[in-house]
């Protein structure tokens, strides 16, 4: 039997939340997310079915048949070979043809929109030209590319040309080795090769690639004409070569690209015509071998072709030129005009709102077999996913105008109905934002999927607008553009668009670890628990700290440190990528690049400077506990506090329980909210925007955890907030620790609310009650919830709605969940592929119900 | 020796294609395992020797 929330007295009467799908009381607790599943058809019930997921847990694939290429490899290598002595940009975009022209296409039984980015469908691409480490730790593995000397042999050659190899040298080998441990800094991306783009989808699907190919045509030959011009003056003639250089590997991009998707519309012709006996498919396989021929090369003329030109798109940008994470699109209001010519006016690939549904779950499906070749510390990192792939919808248009429409409906229906971890999906929250489409995303999170996850719209819009007056070139975001916005992964805002979208990670992206720093700051820099180095600057003997803000500068400097030094390396890898990392393609199909001839690696129009503190609360909570016990109320000494630390509390237990009581945050607690509120302001966000990175603008936290927060916490000795050594850190930005959330979901939303400066891009994390949600009212509740929050002014939010019995039913008997998913930290997970440490962590997080008390402070309205 | 040119599995590249090279071709194989049915192609010229998975139409 199902569990049915107990009744409250609220505004006088007494409110019961029988279910609102009776049927669902027939169905037990621990086996609730086996039964919401709906798939829209029987070929995407038998696609899910078959599904190749690329899970990882604990940084091992899940599935035993996941393993790694080699033609990627292969094929770039031996470009770059023959490439020799041409200009960079042209070898990049020689190499990118190779791969194309030569690599192994794959087409699969009942798929619509196809294109896979290596040989096989169990494998994924590797990418020795950008960090060593990462290939040589697959060598290494089960998964090691084959044959496994070919592959060694290749990575032998990439080392003295790779990124690693070049960012390498402006460090010290103590700088290297602070950053390879990854416990105060995240290993830079010139050694991690991670990284993240939003890809200019729409000058694709609006213009396709020929009309790209014949404007790079036209600036060569109006480069030529302006260097024929006399008297020839070189202080501007000279500047012509590299934009030649630029326009020309655009063309060899982009007609590699055209060829390799023509490749594939020959596939399935053939496939029909020779393979195929069901007359309905093969029917099908030649409508997939007109659009394969038509995009990405001419523009797009129905929603079937926006589908597979964004999705060729997608893996160039992703996965075949180079790795990035995400999935970084403003999805339905790119698609709207295409939903609307072929769903509306049925004037070309004519089809229902049903039919668009089933091509979000095949899209869905797509994803959630897509294998990424990333290192090994981001499998570990993403527990339970194949990666993080995160697209956006809902929000406003210019003028905060409602962007919601039928397509960000069909996004949302397909999401619900399919349940796949990947991609997530976040949504614009916005008052203007229709009531039925809200109604969707409640259906989502309601079914435990763990997202949308929620941003607010005028929060971010706003910071776009801000970001734009630092730009570079005085080209940022205009006001209009700066409402075409999605994340770029789990949290940070960037534009999107024909022009001026996030290219790399080496602008936006990385992340430090406040919780490590503040254990090192206890020890004068010395991390004694873990990796035994000095990994920041002597900051003294905490026991001769007479004052509370003599701890509080130490901690600074530490910060600082790290935070300057992971910039630095972000930036090195920037400057790098401009002239070895070239991205011809996404060049060809930015608007900026094509009209200014510069390489989407070195253009920099919209600065994008959010960089990602992981384990914050952790150190503020700390930060609370000392202040209480040592300075204020003088009850223990800080010599006493290092002792019992460097003993992980053993032999301290009464000592321990008077720092895991002190106050914590998310409480609403007036002591604990001064002082973290100030600890976000003054030193998380107040020192990194003294920074500025390679766009030109501030750097600024965009805290959200990932699975980093257990990652870091395996890494961090214990804590003056109780936490043992070794325990998981805090598993948002800005999210209360695990289980320290007492009093319930609107103390949470006071006390996030109490922070604004600085600081607007703070994952929070909330559990809240499934029966609850799943009675009548649940729509109501959050609903009251989501505009006090709005109202509240905080960034971000997102859920679990998961009970704990169900958790635990598939701890003992994983065979039995495989769909149950829950929200990690940014990404969602399949939670049985998640590892115990990490199943752990979500079980422990508080399931917020709603008193009395929480329904009046959000007006409810029962 | 028998060459790709003499297999099912060979199929020339139209000459109006933007890669057509003459003697280049697609091999274009089916593969099945426990997840299902699937289909590789795989750049080829007409003159490569044939491989294990040689057929005659």
């Amino acid at each position: 039997m199902s569990t049915v929330a107990a009744s409250i007295k609220y505004n006088d009467k007494v409110v019961d939340f029988p279910l609102a799908n009776q049927e669902e009381n027939a169905i037990a607790d621990e086996v609730l997310h086996e039964n919401l599943a709906r798939p829209t058809t029987e070929r995407t019930k038998r696609l899910k079915a078959r599904c190749r997921w690329k899970h990882a847990a604990a940084g091992e694939f899940v599935d035993a048949e996941v393993r790694a290429g080699i033609e990627r490899m292969r094929f770039i290598t031996e470009a770059h070979k023959a490439s020799a002595g041409q200009p960079e940009v042209i070898r990049r975009a020689l190499g990118l043809a190779n791969i194309l022209n030569k690599s192994t296409l794959v087409l699969q039984q009942d798929e619509f929109i196809i294109g896979y980015h290596a040989e096989d469908p169990e494998m994924f691409p590797l990418y020795p030209e950008l960090a060593y480490m990462a290939v040589q730790d697959y060598l290494m593995s089960d998964y090691s590319p084959q044959p496994k000397e070919e592959a060694a042999e290749i990575n032998e050659y990439w080392k003295k040309y790779s990124m690693q190899a070049k960012g390498e040298r402006y460090f010290t080998q103590e700088e290297l080795l602070q950053m390879y441990q990854v416990s105060t800094m995240e290993a830079p991306g010139f050694a991690t090769g991670y990284n993240s783009i939003s890809p200019p989808y729409e000058t694709v699907l609006q213009d396709g690639l020929l009309k790209r190919i014949e404007m790079a045509h036209e600036k060569i030959e109006h480069a030529k004409r302006e260097m024929q011009k006399i008297p020839w003056d070189a202080t501007t003639g000279l500047d012509w070569i590299a934009k030649i250089d630029v326009w020309k590997a655009m063309i060899i991009a982009d007609e590699a690209v055209i060829n390799w998707a023509r490749r594939h519309a020959r596939l399935a012709k053939i496939v029909a015509e020779n393979f195929e006996t069901n007359p309905a498919r093969k029917e099908e396989l030649l409508e997939i071998a007109e659009i394969s021929h038509r995009v990405p090369a001419e523009p797009c003329k129905g929603l079937k072709d926006a589908f597979q030109a964004k999705w060729y798109t997608y893996l160039i940008c992703h996965a075949i030129d180079r790795y990035a994470s995400g999935y970084a699109q403003k999805e339905d209001e790119m698609l709207e005009p295409y939903y609307n010519i072929s769903v509306k006016e049925k004037s070309f690939q004519p089809m229902t709102h049903t039919d668009v549904v089933e091509m979000v779950e095949m899209e869905r499906l797509k994803i959630s077999e897509h294998g990424a070749g990333k290192s090994r510390a981001y499998r570990e990192i993403f527990p339970g996913s194949n990666d993080l792939f995160i697209l956006t919808i809902g929000g406003t248009k210019p003028g905060y105008v409602d962007a919601c429409s039928d397509m960000t409906d069909a996004i949302l229906e397909g999401a619900r109905n399919i349940r796949t971890t990947e991609p997530s999906i976040v949504f614009r929250w916005h008052p203007v934002g229709r009531e039925k489409t809200k109604r969707l995303v409640f259906e989502c999170i309601r079914d435990g999927l763990g997202y949308p996850s929620i941003k607010h719209d005028v929060i971010g819009t706003e910071q776009l607008k801000y970001y734009s007056q630092f730009s570079k070139n005085n080209n940022g975001a205009t006001d209009d553009e700066a409402h075409y916005w999605g994340l770029v992964l789990c949290m940070s805002p960037g534009v999107c668009g024909r022009r001026k979208t996030h290219k790399t990670r080496s602008e936006g992206g990385g992340s430090i670890f406040p919780a490590k720093m503040m254990e090192i700051v206890l020890a004068d820099g010395f991390d004694w628990s873990y990796s035994g180095m000095q990994l920041g600057p002597h900051t003294g003997d905490p026991t001769t700290f007479k004052t509370f803000e003599q701890l509080w500068e130490a901690f600074r400097s530490q910060y600082a440190y790290a935070t300057s030094k992971v910039i630095r390396a972000k930036d090195i890898m920037r400057y790098y990528e401009s002239k070895f990392l070239q991205m011809p393609f996404v060049s060809s199909i930015d608007d900026g690049c094509m009209e200014l001839g510069i390489d989407s690696m070195e253009l920099s129009e919209q600065p994008n400077g959010w960089h990602n503190p992981i384990t914050t609360v952790v150190a503020a909570n700390s930060l609370v506990a000392i202040k209480k016990l040592i300075y204020d109320e003088k009850k223990y000494t800080m010599a006493q506090l290092v002792t019992a630390l460097r003993a992980n509390w053993h032999g301290y237990e009464d000592m321990r329980q008077d720092f895991l009581n002190a106050p914590k945050w998310g409480n609403d607690d007036e002591y604990a909210d001064t002082i973290i509120k100030k600890f976000y302001e003054d030193i998380i966000g107040g020192e990194m925007a003294k920074i500025t990175n390679y766009s030109g603008g501030p750097v600024l936290p965009v805290g959200q955890a990932v699975g980093l927060y257990m990652e870091i916490g395996s890494r961090t000795g214990p804590t003056p907030d109780g936490r043992f050594g070794g325990d998981a850190g805090d598993d948002g930005g800005i999210s209360p620790y695990m289980g320290t959330d007492k009093k319930g979901p609107t103390a949470v939303l006071k006390s996030v609310s109490k922070v604004q400066k600085n600081q607007k891009a703070n994952l929070l994390n909330q559990r809240l009650s499934v029966p609850i949600m799943r009675s009548v009212h649940g729509f109501t509740i959050w609903k009251s919830y989501m505009d006090a929050w709005e109202k509240l002014n905080i960034d971000h939010v997102q859920f679990n709605c998961v009970s704990t019995a169900e958790m635990k039913a598939a701890q003992k008997e994983p065979e039995k969940h495989q769909d149950l998913i829950v929200r990690v930290s940014g990404f969602s997970a399949r939670f049985v592929d998640i590892p115990t440490y990490g199943q752990n962590t979500i079980i422990a997080r508080n399931e917020q119900a709603f008193g009395a008390d929480d329904l009046e402070y959000l007006n409810t309205q029962l | 020796m028998t060459t790709c040119k003499n297999c099912s599995f060979y199929f020339a590249v139209p000459e109006n294609a933007g890669d057509f090279e003459a003697g280049k071709g697609d091999c274009v194989i089916e593969k099945e395992d426990a997840k299902g049915k699937y289909w590789l192609s795989k750049p080829t010229r007409n003159d490569s020797p044939s491989c294990k998975a040689f057929k005659t139409a």
